[in-house]
Protein backbone atom coordinates (compact mmCIF):
# COMPACT_ATOMS: atom_id res chain seq x y z
CA UNK A 1 0.00 0.00 0.00
CA UNK A 2 1.43 3.69 -1.10
CA UNK A 3 1.01 6.49 1.54
CA UNK A 4 1.55 10.28 0.83
CA UNK A 5 1.67 12.73 2.83
CA UNK A 6 2.51 16.39 2.91
CA UNK A 7 2.91 18.81 5.70
CA UNK A 8 4.37 22.60 6.45
CA UNK A 9 6.10 22.80 9.44
CA UNK A 10 6.81 26.55 11.07
CA UNK A 11 10.79 26.31 11.05
CA UNK A 12 13.71 26.54 8.83
CA UNK A 13 15.27 23.04 7.02
CA UNK A 14 18.26 22.17 9.24
CA UNK A 15 16.15 22.48 12.61
CA UNK A 16 13.54 20.18 10.77
CA UNK A 17 16.35 18.01 8.95
CA UNK A 18 17.99 17.89 12.73
CA UNK A 19 14.89 16.69 14.21
CA UNK A 20 13.59 14.09 11.90
CA UNK A 21 16.92 12.17 11.88
CA UNK A 22 16.97 12.16 15.21
CA UNK A 23 14.82 8.94 15.43
CA UNK A 24 14.61 8.51 19.23
CA UNK A 25 13.29 12.54 19.54
CA UNK A 26 11.06 12.05 16.27
CA UNK A 27 9.31 9.25 17.69
CA UNK A 28 8.04 11.02 20.82
CA UNK A 29 5.58 12.76 18.25
CA UNK A 30 4.22 9.72 17.11
CA UNK A 31 0.98 9.24 19.24
CA UNK A 32 1.01 5.82 20.44
CA UNK A 33 5.04 5.19 20.00
CA UNK A 34 6.15 3.51 23.62
CA UNK A 35 10.11 3.95 24.74
CA UNK A 36 12.45 4.02 21.53
CA UNK A 37 15.93 2.16 22.66
CA UNK A 38 18.99 1.78 20.63
CA UNK A 39 19.84 -2.03 19.02
CA UNK A 40 23.10 -3.21 18.83
CA UNK A 41 22.82 -3.35 14.93
CA UNK A 42 22.67 0.88 14.97
CA UNK A 43 18.53 0.97 14.75
CA UNK A 44 16.56 1.47 17.37
CA UNK A 45 13.53 -0.89 18.55
CA UNK A 46 10.13 0.76 19.72
CA UNK A 47 6.98 -0.17 20.54
CA UNK A 48 3.28 1.47 19.08
CA UNK A 49 0.05 1.27 20.17
CA UNK A 50 -2.64 1.57 17.55
CA UNK A 51 -6.28 1.91 18.16
CA UNK A 52 -8.72 0.57 15.61
CA UNK A 53 -12.04 0.64 16.83
CA UNK A 54 -12.55 -1.79 19.25
CA UNK A 55 -8.85 -3.36 18.11
CA UNK A 56 -6.03 -2.79 19.69
CA UNK A 57 -2.50 -3.42 18.16
CA UNK A 58 1.23 -3.34 20.03
CA UNK A 59 3.72 -3.42 17.29
CA UNK A 60 6.77 -4.10 18.53
CA UNK A 61 9.80 -3.75 16.16
CA UNK A 62 12.36 -2.42 15.00
CA UNK A 63 13.40 1.24 13.22
CA UNK A 64 16.33 2.68 11.44
CA UNK A 65 17.52 5.58 9.07
CA UNK A 66 18.56 3.34 6.17
CA UNK A 67 19.55 6.50 4.22
CA UNK A 68 20.26 10.19 4.42
CA UNK A 69 21.02 13.13 2.15
CA UNK A 70 21.20 16.48 4.47
CA UNK A 71 22.37 18.31 1.18
CA UNK A 72 19.07 16.90 -0.68
CA UNK A 73 17.09 16.76 1.98
CA UNK A 74 16.60 13.11 1.88
CA UNK A 75 16.31 10.29 4.20
CA UNK A 76 14.41 6.86 4.39
CA UNK A 77 13.19 5.06 7.44
CA UNK A 78 12.40 1.33 7.97
CA UNK A 79 10.76 0.14 9.96
CA UNK A 80 9.75 -3.31 11.11
CA UNK A 81 6.90 -4.56 13.19
CA UNK A 82 4.59 -7.56 14.03
CA UNK A 83 2.02 -7.85 16.84
CA UNK A 84 2.32 -10.86 18.20
CA UNK A 85 -0.84 -11.04 20.57
CA UNK A 86 -3.08 -10.92 16.70
CA UNK A 87 -0.35 -11.83 14.75
CA UNK A 88 0.28 -9.90 11.72
CA UNK A 89 3.23 -8.05 10.74
CA UNK A 90 3.58 -4.44 9.36
CA UNK A 91 7.12 -3.53 7.20
CA UNK A 92 7.09 0.29 6.30
CA UNK A 93 9.74 1.87 4.01
CA UNK A 94 9.28 5.83 3.77
CA UNK A 95 11.09 8.27 1.79
CA UNK A 96 11.05 11.37 3.27
CA UNK A 97 12.04 14.64 1.69
CA UNK A 98 12.54 18.00 2.82
CA UNK A 99 11.90 21.08 0.77
CA UNK A 100 12.66 24.87 1.59
CA UNK A 101 9.79 27.41 1.72
CA UNK A 102 11.77 30.09 3.17
CA UNK A 103 10.89 30.15 6.89
CA UNK A 104 9.17 27.11 6.67
CA UNK A 105 9.84 23.85 5.58
CA UNK A 106 7.78 21.19 3.70
CA UNK A 107 7.96 17.57 4.73
CA UNK A 108 7.08 15.26 2.06
CA UNK A 109 6.85 11.38 3.67
CA UNK A 110 6.04 8.64 0.90
CA UNK A 111 5.45 5.10 2.62
CA UNK A 112 5.47 1.91 1.12
CA UNK A 113 3.40 -0.24 3.42
CA UNK A 114 3.02 -4.02 3.43
CA UNK A 115 0.72 -5.91 5.75
CA UNK A 116 0.30 -9.07 6.64
CA UNK A 117 -1.96 -11.13 8.98
CA UNK A 118 -4.86 -10.39 10.69
CA UNK A 119 -4.01 -6.87 11.05
CA UNK A 120 -4.93 -6.80 6.98
CA UNK A 121 -8.15 -7.92 7.58
CA UNK A 122 -9.54 -4.00 7.80
CA UNK A 123 -8.85 -3.06 4.57
CA UNK A 124 -7.10 -0.27 3.35
CA UNK A 125 -9.77 2.59 3.81
CA UNK A 126 -9.60 2.47 7.46
CA UNK A 127 -5.35 1.78 7.74
CA UNK A 128 -5.15 4.56 5.11
CA UNK A 129 -7.58 6.82 7.67
CA UNK A 130 -5.56 5.69 10.76
CA UNK A 131 -2.24 6.14 8.72
CA UNK A 132 -3.52 9.85 8.12
CA UNK A 133 -4.17 10.73 11.42
CA UNK A 134 -0.80 9.19 12.51
CA UNK A 135 0.89 11.54 9.73
CA UNK A 136 -1.05 14.98 10.64
CA UNK A 137 -0.75 14.57 14.41
CA UNK A 138 3.22 13.81 13.96
CA UNK A 139 3.94 16.97 11.67
CA UNK A 140 1.30 18.67 14.17
CA UNK A 141 3.87 17.61 16.45
CA UNK A 142 7.19 18.64 15.25
CA UNK A 143 6.11 22.34 14.10
CA UNK A 144 5.25 22.29 18.16
CA UNK A 145 8.39 20.95 19.26
CA UNK A 146 10.35 23.48 16.91
CA UNK A 147 7.92 26.32 17.22
CA UNK B 1 -7.80 -18.82 22.69
CA UNK B 2 -11.05 -18.81 25.33
CA UNK B 3 -12.20 -15.93 27.26
CA UNK B 4 -14.53 -16.47 30.39
CA UNK B 5 -17.84 -15.31 29.73
CA UNK B 6 -20.17 -13.84 32.03
CA UNK B 7 -23.83 -13.19 32.10
CA UNK B 8 -25.63 -10.22 34.55
CA UNK B 9 -28.63 -9.63 35.14
CA UNK B 10 -28.71 -6.24 36.14
CA UNK B 11 -27.04 -2.99 34.52
CA UNK B 12 -25.33 -2.44 38.07
CA UNK B 13 -23.43 -6.20 37.79
CA UNK B 14 -22.43 -5.17 34.37
CA UNK B 15 -21.09 -2.11 35.04
CA UNK B 16 -19.55 -3.69 37.80
CA UNK B 17 -17.92 -6.34 35.19
CA UNK B 18 -16.42 -3.58 33.01
CA UNK B 19 -14.90 -1.60 35.82
CA UNK B 20 -13.29 -4.94 37.09
CA UNK B 21 -12.08 -5.97 34.27
CA UNK B 22 -11.00 -2.63 32.22
CA UNK B 23 -9.80 -3.16 28.93
CA UNK B 24 -9.92 -6.98 29.27
CA UNK B 25 -13.60 -6.87 28.97
CA UNK B 26 -15.22 -6.72 25.90
CA UNK B 27 -19.51 -6.29 25.87
CA UNK B 28 -21.91 -7.94 23.72
CA UNK B 29 -25.54 -8.21 23.25
CA UNK B 30 -26.52 -10.51 19.91
CA UNK B 31 -22.26 -11.02 19.43
CA UNK B 32 -22.56 -10.77 15.64
CA UNK B 33 -19.94 -8.27 14.84
CA UNK B 34 -18.20 -9.68 18.07
CA UNK B 35 -18.01 -13.21 16.23
CA UNK B 36 -16.98 -12.37 13.17
CA UNK B 37 -13.71 -10.07 14.47
CA UNK B 38 -13.09 -13.07 16.75
CA UNK B 39 -13.20 -15.84 14.67
CA UNK B 40 -10.65 -13.50 12.28
CA UNK B 41 -8.53 -13.37 15.08
CA UNK B 42 -8.43 -9.53 15.87
CA UNK B 43 -10.09 -9.48 19.50
CA UNK B 44 -9.05 -11.31 22.13
CA UNK B 45 -10.37 -10.36 25.36
CA UNK B 46 -10.70 -12.13 28.67
CA UNK B 47 -14.00 -11.58 29.63
CA UNK B 48 -16.68 -11.33 27.40
CA UNK B 49 -20.02 -9.38 29.00
CA UNK B 50 -23.11 -10.57 27.66
CA UNK B 51 -25.74 -8.23 28.31
CA UNK B 52 -29.18 -10.12 26.96
CA UNK B 53 -30.49 -11.10 30.33
CA UNK B 54 -30.74 -8.03 31.84
CA UNK B 55 -33.99 -7.24 31.56
CA UNK B 56 -34.16 -3.63 31.89
CA UNK B 57 -32.18 -3.35 28.59
CA UNK B 58 -34.96 -5.21 26.66
CA UNK B 59 -38.39 -3.94 25.38
CA UNK B 60 -40.06 -1.37 23.32
CA UNK B 61 -42.39 1.33 25.03
CA UNK B 62 -44.40 4.04 23.45
CA UNK B 63 -43.87 7.02 25.69
CA UNK B 64 -46.13 9.43 24.67
CA UNK B 65 -46.14 10.20 20.91
CA UNK B 66 -42.52 9.35 20.88
CA UNK B 67 -40.66 5.84 21.23
CA UNK B 68 -38.20 3.79 23.45
CA UNK B 69 -36.39 1.04 22.02
CA UNK B 70 -34.10 -0.85 24.87
CA UNK B 71 -30.61 -1.83 23.59
CA UNK B 72 -30.54 -5.51 23.66
CA UNK B 73 -33.67 -5.46 21.10
CA UNK B 74 -33.51 -7.25 18.01
CA UNK B 75 -33.74 -5.89 14.15
CA UNK B 76 -36.29 -8.62 14.34
CA UNK B 77 -38.41 -7.64 16.82
CA UNK B 78 -38.01 -4.00 16.38
CA UNK B 79 -39.25 -5.20 12.40
CA UNK B 80 -41.83 -6.70 13.90
CA UNK B 81 -43.16 -4.23 16.01
CA UNK B 82 -46.77 -2.67 15.90
CA UNK B 83 -45.36 0.48 18.43
CA UNK B 84 -42.62 0.92 15.30
CA UNK B 85 -44.63 0.63 13.13
CA UNK B 86 -47.45 3.22 14.25
CA UNK B 87 -44.42 5.30 15.41
CA UNK B 88 -43.46 5.35 11.60
CA UNK B 89 -43.58 2.55 9.18
CA UNK B 90 -39.95 3.97 7.47
CA UNK B 91 -37.76 2.72 10.40
CA UNK B 92 -39.70 -0.84 10.31
CA UNK B 93 -38.86 -0.99 6.71
CA UNK B 94 -35.31 0.13 7.48
CA UNK B 95 -34.63 -2.57 10.23
CA UNK B 96 -36.32 -5.22 7.91
CA UNK B 97 -33.53 -4.51 4.73
CA UNK B 98 -30.27 -5.04 7.61
CA UNK B 99 -28.70 -8.49 6.36
CA UNK B 100 -30.97 -11.11 6.18
CA UNK B 101 -33.58 -13.20 8.75
CA UNK B 102 -31.13 -15.12 10.63
CA UNK B 103 -28.86 -11.77 11.36
CA UNK B 104 -31.72 -9.83 12.11
CA UNK B 105 -32.46 -12.25 14.92
CA UNK B 106 -29.67 -11.91 16.21
CA UNK B 107 -28.41 -8.92 16.25
CA UNK B 108 -29.80 -5.64 18.10
CA UNK B 109 -29.90 -2.22 18.22
CA UNK B 110 -27.87 -1.25 21.01
CA UNK B 111 -24.70 -3.46 19.83
CA UNK B 112 -25.11 -1.78 15.96
CA UNK B 113 -24.68 1.72 17.64
CA UNK B 114 -21.35 0.74 19.54
CA UNK B 115 -20.29 -1.36 16.79
CA UNK B 116 -19.99 1.52 14.25
CA UNK B 117 -19.56 0.13 11.23
CA UNK B 118 -20.33 3.00 8.81
CA UNK B 119 -22.39 1.22 6.84
CA UNK B 120 -25.36 -0.16 8.47
CA UNK B 121 -28.90 0.81 7.92
CA UNK B 122 -30.57 1.84 10.75
CA UNK B 123 -28.09 4.80 12.24
CA UNK B 124 -28.96 6.95 8.75
CA UNK B 125 -32.62 6.61 9.59
CA UNK B 126 -32.16 7.28 13.64
CA UNK B 127 -30.29 10.09 12.89
CA UNK B 128 -33.22 11.26 10.14
CA UNK B 129 -35.73 10.80 12.74
CA UNK B 130 -34.05 12.85 15.34
CA UNK B 131 -33.34 9.82 17.70
CA UNK B 132 -31.29 9.71 20.95
CA UNK B 133 -28.56 7.26 22.51
CA UNK B 134 -29.32 6.76 26.20
CA UNK B 135 -25.67 5.80 27.79
CA UNK B 136 -25.44 4.54 31.21
CA UNK B 137 -22.15 4.49 33.48
CA UNK B 138 -21.77 3.83 37.40
CA UNK B 139 -21.53 8.22 37.47
CA UNK B 140 -25.07 8.34 35.81
CA UNK B 141 -26.78 8.39 32.53
CA UNK B 142 -26.15 10.71 29.49
CA UNK B 143 -28.32 10.92 26.29
CA UNK B 144 -26.72 12.22 23.17
CA UNK B 145 -27.63 12.45 19.64
CA UNK B 146 -27.06 9.36 17.50
CA UNK B 147 -25.48 11.67 15.33
CA UNK B 148 -22.94 12.22 17.73
CA UNK B 149 -22.35 9.17 18.98
CA UNK B 150 -19.54 8.41 16.08
CA UNK B 151 -16.21 9.34 15.85
CA UNK B 152 -14.50 7.33 12.99
CA UNK B 153 -14.62 3.98 11.53
CA UNK B 154 -15.34 1.34 14.57
CA UNK B 155 -15.38 4.13 17.40
CA UNK B 156 -18.03 6.32 19.21
CA UNK B 157 -17.83 8.77 21.98
CA UNK B 158 -18.59 5.90 24.23
CA UNK B 159 -16.30 5.65 27.29
CA UNK B 160 -14.85 2.29 28.28
CA UNK B 161 -17.31 1.95 31.27
CA UNK B 162 -20.64 3.07 29.67
CA UNK B 163 -23.23 0.46 28.33
CA UNK B 164 -25.83 1.91 25.68
CA UNK B 165 -28.95 1.32 27.49
CA UNK B 166 -32.16 2.24 25.00
CA UNK B 167 -32.91 4.50 21.89
CA UNK B 168 -35.40 7.42 22.27
CA UNK B 169 -37.45 8.49 19.10
CA UNK B 170 -38.71 11.96 20.10
CA UNK B 171 -42.64 12.59 18.79
CA UNK B 172 -42.86 13.22 15.00
CA UNK B 173 -44.83 16.61 14.02
CA UNK B 174 -47.72 15.89 12.33
CA UNK B 175 -47.28 15.09 8.53
CA UNK B 176 -43.82 14.26 8.47
CA UNK B 177 -43.37 12.03 6.30
CA UNK B 178 -40.06 9.28 6.64
CA UNK B 179 -38.00 7.11 3.54
CA UNK B 180 -35.05 5.07 3.94
CA UNK B 181 -33.41 3.76 0.46
CA UNK B 182 -30.15 2.02 0.10
CA UNK B 183 -28.44 1.18 -3.43
CA UNK B 184 -27.55 -2.32 -3.31
CA UNK B 185 -25.82 -3.36 -7.16
CA UNK B 186 -24.52 -6.55 -6.11
CA UNK B 187 -26.99 -8.34 -3.64
CA UNK B 188 -29.85 -7.69 -1.71
CA UNK B 189 -28.21 -9.23 1.52
CA UNK B 190 -24.99 -6.92 1.20
CA UNK B 191 -23.89 -3.49 2.95
CA UNK B 192 -25.36 -0.52 0.72
CA UNK B 193 -22.49 1.28 -1.48
CA UNK B 194 -24.66 4.12 -0.59
CA UNK B 195 -27.81 4.54 1.82
CA UNK B 196 -30.32 7.73 2.42
CA UNK B 197 -32.27 8.62 4.99
CA UNK B 198 -34.87 11.55 5.03
CA UNK B 199 -37.62 12.89 6.73
CA UNK B 200 -39.30 15.86 5.33
CA UNK B 201 -42.22 18.37 6.74
CA UNK B 202 -43.98 20.26 4.13
CA UNK B 203 -46.00 23.80 5.58
CA UNK B 204 -49.21 24.64 4.47
CA UNK B 205 -48.05 26.63 1.93
CA UNK B 206 -46.10 23.81 0.30
CA UNK B 207 -42.93 24.85 1.27
CA UNK B 208 -40.22 22.85 3.19
CA UNK B 209 -40.54 23.29 7.07
CA UNK B 210 -38.45 21.09 8.35
CA UNK B 211 -36.09 18.36 7.10
CA UNK B 212 -33.24 15.80 7.93
CA UNK B 213 -31.44 13.61 5.69
CA UNK B 214 -28.36 11.24 6.41
CA UNK B 215 -26.64 8.54 4.74
CA UNK B 216 -24.78 5.62 5.40
CA UNK B 217 -21.60 4.24 3.49
CA UNK B 218 -20.62 7.62 2.66
CA UNK B 219 -17.78 8.11 5.09
CA UNK B 220 -16.00 7.05 8.06
CA UNK B 221 -19.18 7.29 9.95
CA UNK B 222 -23.14 7.46 9.15
CA UNK B 223 -23.19 11.35 8.24
CA UNK B 224 -25.70 13.81 8.86
CA UNK B 225 -26.12 16.31 5.27
CA UNK B 226 -26.76 19.73 7.06
CA UNK B 227 -26.15 21.13 3.64
CA UNK B 228 -28.56 19.40 1.89
CA UNK B 229 -30.90 20.20 4.83
CA UNK B 230 -30.01 23.84 4.44
CA UNK B 231 -30.79 23.97 0.97
CA UNK B 232 -34.08 22.75 1.36
CA UNK B 233 -35.69 23.85 4.10
CA UNK B 234 -37.87 27.24 3.78
CA UNK B 235 -37.72 26.43 0.24
CA UNK B 236 -40.51 25.14 -2.74
CA UNK B 237 -39.30 21.59 -2.82
CA UNK B 238 -39.72 21.60 -7.02
CA UNK B 239 -37.51 19.37 -8.88
CA UNK B 240 -35.21 21.52 -9.80
CA UNK B 241 -34.38 22.67 -6.04
CA UNK B 242 -34.21 18.95 -4.91
CA UNK B 243 -32.08 18.60 -7.86
CA UNK B 244 -29.83 21.36 -6.35
CA UNK B 245 -30.06 20.77 -2.77
CA UNK B 246 -29.18 16.96 -3.18
CA UNK B 247 -25.75 17.88 -5.25
CA UNK B 248 -24.75 19.39 -2.06
CA UNK B 249 -24.29 16.16 -0.26
CA UNK B 250 -21.19 16.30 -1.89
CA UNK B 251 -19.78 18.62 1.01
CA UNK B 252 -20.98 16.63 3.81
CA UNK B 253 -19.69 13.47 2.67
CA UNK B 254 -16.49 12.17 2.50
CA UNK B 255 -16.23 8.41 0.92
CA UNK B 256 -13.74 5.42 0.32
CA UNK B 257 -12.61 3.43 -2.94
CA UNK B 258 -13.60 -0.51 -1.69
CA UNK B 259 -15.45 -3.39 -3.44
CA UNK B 260 -18.37 -1.58 -3.46
CA UNK B 261 -17.34 1.46 -5.80
CA UNK B 262 -14.23 4.11 -6.15
CA UNK B 263 -14.85 7.11 -4.14
CA UNK B 264 -16.04 9.48 -7.23
CA UNK B 265 -18.95 6.79 -8.07
CA UNK B 266 -20.49 7.27 -4.18
CA UNK B 267 -20.28 10.82 -4.65
CA UNK B 268 -22.58 10.61 -7.72
CA UNK B 269 -24.72 7.76 -5.99
CA UNK B 270 -24.62 9.52 -3.30
CA UNK B 271 -26.52 13.09 -5.19
CA UNK B 272 -28.45 10.52 -6.62
CA UNK B 273 -30.11 8.44 -4.28
CA UNK B 274 -30.52 11.98 -1.83
CA UNK B 275 -32.19 13.29 -4.66
CA UNK B 276 -34.50 10.36 -4.91
CA UNK B 277 -34.86 9.88 -1.48
CA UNK B 278 -36.01 13.44 -1.30
CA UNK B 279 -38.46 13.04 -4.44
CA UNK B 280 -40.23 10.25 -3.24
CA UNK B 281 -41.29 12.39 -0.16
CA UNK B 282 -42.30 15.24 -1.99
CA UNK B 283 -44.27 13.18 -3.96
CA UNK B 284 -45.92 11.08 -1.33
CA UNK B 285 -48.34 13.49 -0.51
CA UNK B 286 -48.97 14.00 3.66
Amino acid sequence: MKLSHTALVRAPRARVWKLITDLPTAARCVPGVAAVTPSPGGGYKGSLLVQLGPVRLVLDGDVALTATDETAGKATVRADAKDSRLGGTVRATMDLALIDKGADTELRITSDVQIAGRIGEFGQPVIQRKADQLMSQFAECLARTLA
Amino acid sequence: MTYDYHEPETLAEALDLLAKYGEDAHLVAGATAFTLLWRQGLLRPGHVVGLRRIASLGGITTAGAGLAVGATVTHREAERSADVRRYCPALTRTFASVATVRVRNQATLGGNLAHADPAQDPPPMLIALGAEVVAASKTGERRLPVEELFTDFFTTTLGREEIITSVRFPALAPGTRATYVKFLPQTADDYATVSVAATLRLATDGTVADVRVALGAAGPTPIRARSVENALRGAWPDAARVGEAAATVDVDIAPFDDVRGSAAYKREMARVWTARALTSLVERGA
